[in-house]
């Protein structure tokens, strides 16, 4: 029976036309015998994802099923690449992949950089909010609130169009979702097919109005390769008529009668145009003045933040310091499991505890900003603190006792003769720290906040100007640790001279 | 004044001083000598506790340390003979980020809460005491080492110690400072202060002494 079945696919293979779209496959993908799609798994429902209820099932999606029947018509086989959402275009720009297959959602910034297939899937927007919300009930009640969204979503693309709302970005839809349940933010907004999917994972969430608007899904594709686009959008239109795109949906629940549109020749033909239309970068439709602006506004934050973490690091490290050499013998204790935890685990992670663990506890949510400062300020705490150890342990004994024998108590000892002398000691180090904090402090940007290095992330995803706006941002961290690194070395020469 | 009774002091294994009997007389001066490695510098942190003893008892008028107390309760009877004792060491051990007033300053300042204002002039006074005046306002690594010694020997004085002890004062010094020092110590005792020094140099240490204490010949 089973040779019977599959004697029988393979006919359907053979008959099925594929040879005729195989032929439209450019040279180089006829090959190399493959595709390679680029998707995010993260948060990937329900386009790519691993089920959790059967993760040794693999990677399953509608879109993995699309990609299937794609690969089935053209002859080829589609191989996936994990790409993170928000740089799908620049990692096919790059060729790390062939292809965007990932709810690659017709946004005015893409069609712009890419090429975008007939479209393949007709879909709708979502509003949701906290079970307690009361107050929002479309997006006109949004202004004034925090609202997350994917970043370079079309959601992401509406909510700009919208002045007032306060956009946090996120780079999972998950995790928007989580903001929202623990209450940081008043709504996400979402494409209805990732809406309905992650639902079971946010019972406490609220659907509110009714699904709207009219969006497509597309296949991205390089701008210079025309040839490809054809193949694509021929087999799509192949799918779409013989029934195939139709029995996923349904397989998946995602069939709406808006699917009927896609063999509309309006839809199908909605973006043949604008990979040519649009002209690649330098046109001048973009706005350099206001794109110089949001980097400045982003170099002011990671300033900000640095300082601020680098301050509280900096008193934190000197007490965990204290502690460990002049303490009592829990406090000792407690300061050595602090240093080797928090140098001994990455600082994303630490991260993402601080903001998420802590965001499901009421009482103890910090804002993404304030998490980020005081994920910041713990971790380097610890690394100031070893130096600051080292730096007391190089006063000479000497020191102590003469301060011992002027009848200083240990606490006097230590504020007004040790650490003085060590915080000398340690202040070149302690700068070399303040300027490699301000490059980790992007970090901040896996909890929401828009720092420099994701704002220039955003700018570059949006206009594909990697370069230019790359060197304006490197400039501007310049700017920042070029100074420190002038003051530490000469404290450094400072200190070589005082103790010759 | 200050008196050690049947003091004994163990570093491990060895036994340094056995029952050892010392008495500081108000306002005379106590010389320690003996080759090096007898036991100097140990009896005279003895007398301000940098080095604890493990038999015997330690007196300052009516303050008594005897060996073993408890923790919490030698602390805070070293911090009072601290308050009444000063050192001045070979190393001068002068605290270099600070200015060489405020090296003066700082003892009365944080120990007893003396305004700055208040303490100033008398530091100028004591400074100009040990012929430093005018390097009030310069820093520790600026001085030579017959400078810094004589502005250790200012600072020392400036917490009003009833005993001062000196351990090698001169040692690291070259002729001329060792003059200036020397001078400056001889004029200590002439103003009637008690002293206890360390010194390796006979010439110095028969000059100034009242009391000579020979150390090999003590031991237990
Ligand atoms: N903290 C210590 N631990 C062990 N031995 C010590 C310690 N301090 C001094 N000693 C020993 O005690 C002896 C006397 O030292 P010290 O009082 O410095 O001698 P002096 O000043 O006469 O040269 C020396 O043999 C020295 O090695
Ligand atoms: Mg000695």
């Amino acid at each position: 029976m089973a040779h019977v079945a599959s004697l029988l696919a393979l006919l359907l293979l053979l008959v099925d036309g594929c040879a005729l779209f195989a032929q439209s496959l450019p040279q180089r993908y006829r090959d190399a015998g493959e595709i390679r799609w680029g998707a995010d798994a993260e948060g990937g429902a329900p386009f790519v994802f691993v089920d959790p209820n059967n993760p040794r099932g693999g990677e399953v999606g509608f879109e993995v099923d699309l990609a299937t029947e794609l690969g089935r018509v053209l002859g080829v086989r589609f191989r996936r690449a994990q790409v993170p959402y928000e740089s799908l275009v620049q990692v096919l720009d790059r060729g790390d992949c062939d292809i965007v297959l990932n709810g690659f959602e017709a946004t005015p910034a893409r069609q712009a950089l890419v090429r975008l297939s007939r479209p393949y899937y007709v879909f709708q927007q979502q509003l949701s909010v906290g079970a307690k919300s009361t107050d929002v009930r479309s997006l006109d009640d949004l202004v004034g609130k925090r609202v997350g969204v994917l970043g370079q979503s079309q959601s992401h693309q509406l909510l700009l169009e919208r002045p007032g709302i306060e956009i946090v970005v996120y780079e999972s839809n998950v995790t928007a979702y989580e903001d929202v349940v623990n209450g940081r933010n008043a709504a996400s907004l979402a494409d209805v097919p990732i809406a309905r999917a992650l639902r079971p994972m946010f019972p406490q969430l609220r659907d509110v109005g009714e699904p709207f608007g009219a969006y497509h899904y597309c296949l991205g594709i390089r701008r210079s390769e025309p040839e490809l686009q054809r193949a694509l959008d021929a087999a799509i239109g192949a799918l779409l008529a013989d029934g195939s795109l139709e029995r996923i949906y349904r397989r998946w629940s995602l069939w709406t009668d808006a699917q009927r549109q896609l063999g509309d020749p309006a839809v199908a033909n909605a973006y043949v145009d604008t990979a040519g239309s649009a002209s690649p970068a330098g046109s001048g439709a973009f706005d350099w003045g206001m794109a110089m602006a949001l980097l400045g506004e982003g170099a002011l934050r990671t300033f900000g933040i640095s300082v601020v973490s680098f301050a509280l690091a900096v008193l934190l490290g000197m007490a965990v310091a204290l502690w460990r050499l002049h303490g009592p013998r829990p406090l000792r204790w407690l300061a050595v499991v602090y240093v080797e935890l928090l140098r001994g685990t990455p600082i994303l992670v630490q991260m993402l505890l601080l903001y998420y663990g802590l965001g499901s506890i009421e009482w103890l949510q910090l804002g993404a900003v304030e998490a980020g400062v005081l994920g910041l300020a713990l971790n380097y705490a610890a690394y100031e603190a070893e130096i600051y150890r080292g730096a007391l342990l190089a006063i000479p004994r000497g020191q102590r006792e003469a301060a011992m024998t002027l009848g200083f108590t240990t606490a006097q000892m230590l504020r007004h003769v040790v650490v003085p002398q060590a915080l000398r000691l340690s202040l070149a180090p302690s700068t070399n720290d303040f300027i490699a904090l301000f490059k980790d402090s992007s970090i901040v940007m896996v909890i929401t906040v828009v720092e420099l290095t994701k704002q220039y992330q955003m700018l570059a995803n949006q206009s594909g100007r990697f370069i230019v706006l790359g060197l304006v941002t490197s400039g501007l961290y310049l700017a920042m640790s070029l100074p420190l690194a002038f003051l530490a070395r000469r404290w450094e020469r400072a200190m070589e001279r005082d103790h010759a | 004044m200050i008196s050690l009774r049947a003091v004994t002091k163990r570093f491990g294994e060895r036994t340094l001083f056995g029952g050892f009997d010392l008495d500081l007389a108000p306002g005379k001066t106590t010389v320690l000598m003996g080759r090096s490695g007898s036991g100097k510098s140990t009896l005279l942190r003895l007398l301000n506790q940098l080095e604890r003893h493990d038999a015997g008892t330690l007196r300052c008028g009516e303050l008594e340390i005897p060996a073993g107390l408890p923790h919490g309760e030698w602390q805070r009877r070293t911090l009072q003979l601290r308050r009444r004792t000063a050192m001045v060491f070979q190393s001068y051990q002068l605290f270099p980020h600070l200015s060489v007033l405020d090296n003066v300053t700082l003892a009365p300042r944080v120990v007893r809460g003396a305004e700055r204002s208040a303490i100033e002039a008398k530091a100028r006074e004591l400074l100009a005491q040990v012929g430093m005046a005018a390097a009030a306002e310069r820093f520790p690594a600026r001085l030579s080492g017959g400078e810094a010694q004589r502005v250790a020997i200012a600072r020392a004085l400036a917490t009003d110690p009833e005993v001062l002890l000196l351990d090698e004062p001169t040692s690291a010094l070259d002729p001329n400072s060792t003059a200036d020092v020397v001078a400056v110590i001889a004029d200590l005792k002439r103003r009637g202060m008690t002293l206890a020094m360390v010194t390796h140099d006979p010439d110095l240490g028969r000059s100034l002494a009242d009391q000579l204490v020979e150390l090999p010949r003590l031991r237990g």
